[in-house]
């Protein structure tokens, strides 16, 4: 692992995803990073493109019209990358999704689409629960970094 | 000094002289972990397994359908399913025995679907029937449903209907009904006997 490697584990750039619902969790994501929280002051910071970002940040239910969004933008986040939903909607659905009889404007919850790492359930979660989330996704990225620089390196 | 202007006013004041920024988690002093628990925190609902009946009570009214209940062999397992939740407190509104609670904890994360973080399961014992042998309901319900029933009822029926209760309190509810001739619980004696 070089140090470039290393120094994107102490601070990973965010791309988050809105998909659809309330904006709750978007209010709390940002109230996050924000000065009173400030997790902005480790580097961890909010960016304009998913083909800067280390981690992926999805916050409400998936919309149908959504979908091809949801594919593009993961794909556009260069490898390894983490998946951390943050609320309700993103982890089950909650009050949007419903399987019987099927919503016809909802898919329900990321995860029907892509792979989800962590799980921050909560409707809103609290900024604090949405920092642990994030510190439980670096834990996992950077596991996945140890996993993939051997198969660089060869 | 109750106004809330001045509060706003005296909170501004006091941001100019320490940091805004919360600590977070590090701010771990002596029984208090968090610097801001506001009063009424709604967190993740617990359920005491020693008041909870399983009367479904919480499962009707969940507006996010967390709240699933299924019967298995011998056992009815109450669970709440967090990733639906939306931290309402119907539920605890709701509950008759006053088991659910929502406690202060709310960081909360799971690494996938089946998670047992992501769920708050109660266990119950159930109930066979004396004469099928279908478990039909958990046992703690059919004791606190008769002392219920004990609490409110009529006076002049009580004794006939806790001497009723004792005969069908092991048979399903099916069994009920198609043994109460022969058990001699049918409902049409309470009218007479209030008759006279």
């Amino acid at each position: 692992m070089g140090i470039i490697d290393k120094a994107r584990i102490y601070s990973p750039w965010l791309y988050h995803l809105h998909c659809g619902g309330c904006n709750g969790c978007d209010i709390e994501t940002l109230a996050a990073i924000a000065p009173r929280f400030d997790v902005e002051r480790f580097g961890i910071q909010l960016v304009a493109s998913p083909r800067h970002a280390d981690i992926l940040v999805t916050t409400g239910c998936v919309p149908k019209q959504f979908i091809p969004m949801v594919k593009r933008v993961y794909e556009q986040v260069p490898e390894p990358k983490v998946v951390v939903a943050i609320g309700g909607c993103a982890c089950g659905g909650s009050l949007f999704y419903d399987d019987d009889p099927e919503n016809y404007a909802i898919l329900g919850y990321p995860d029907l689409l892509i792979p989800v790492d962590v799980y921050v359930p909560g409707c809103a979660p609290k900024p604090e629960a949405i920092i642990n989330g994030i510190v439980q996704g670096i834990l996992k990225l950077a596991a996945k970094k140890k996993a993939a620089a051997p198969a660089q390196k060869s | 000094m109750s106004s809330p202007i001045i509060k706003i006013l005296l909170d501004i004041l006091r941001n100019y002289s320490t940091p805004m920024t919360l600590k977070y988690p590090s701010t771990v002093e002596a029984g208090k972990k968090y610097s801001q628990i506001p009063e009424g925190l709604r967190g993740v609902p617990e359920r005491s397994e020693d008041k909870c009946i399983g009367c479904r009570a919480c499962y009707f009214v969940c507006s996010g359908r967390a709240t699933s209940i299924y019967d298995n062999e011998d056992k009815r397992l109450v669970e709440i399913f967090l990733f639906r939740c939306t931290f309402c407190a119907h539920c605890q509104e709701a509950c008759p025995e006053e088991a659910i609670t929502m406690s202060k904890k709310f960081e909360v994360t799971a690494s996938s679907r089946s998670d047992s973080a992501g769920f708050v399961r109660t266990n119950l014992e159930m109930l066979k029937c004396k004469n099928c042998g279908k478990p039909f309901l958990p046992k703690k319900f059919v004791k606190r449903a008769n002392e219920r029933l004990m609490e409110k009822i009529n006076p002049l029926v009580k004794d006939v209907v806790a001497a009723d209760f004792q005969k069908v309190a092991d048979y399903c509810l099916d069994c009920r009904r198609a043994r109460g001739v022969e058990l001699d619980t049918h409902t049409k004696k309470h009218v007479w006997l209030e008759v006279g």
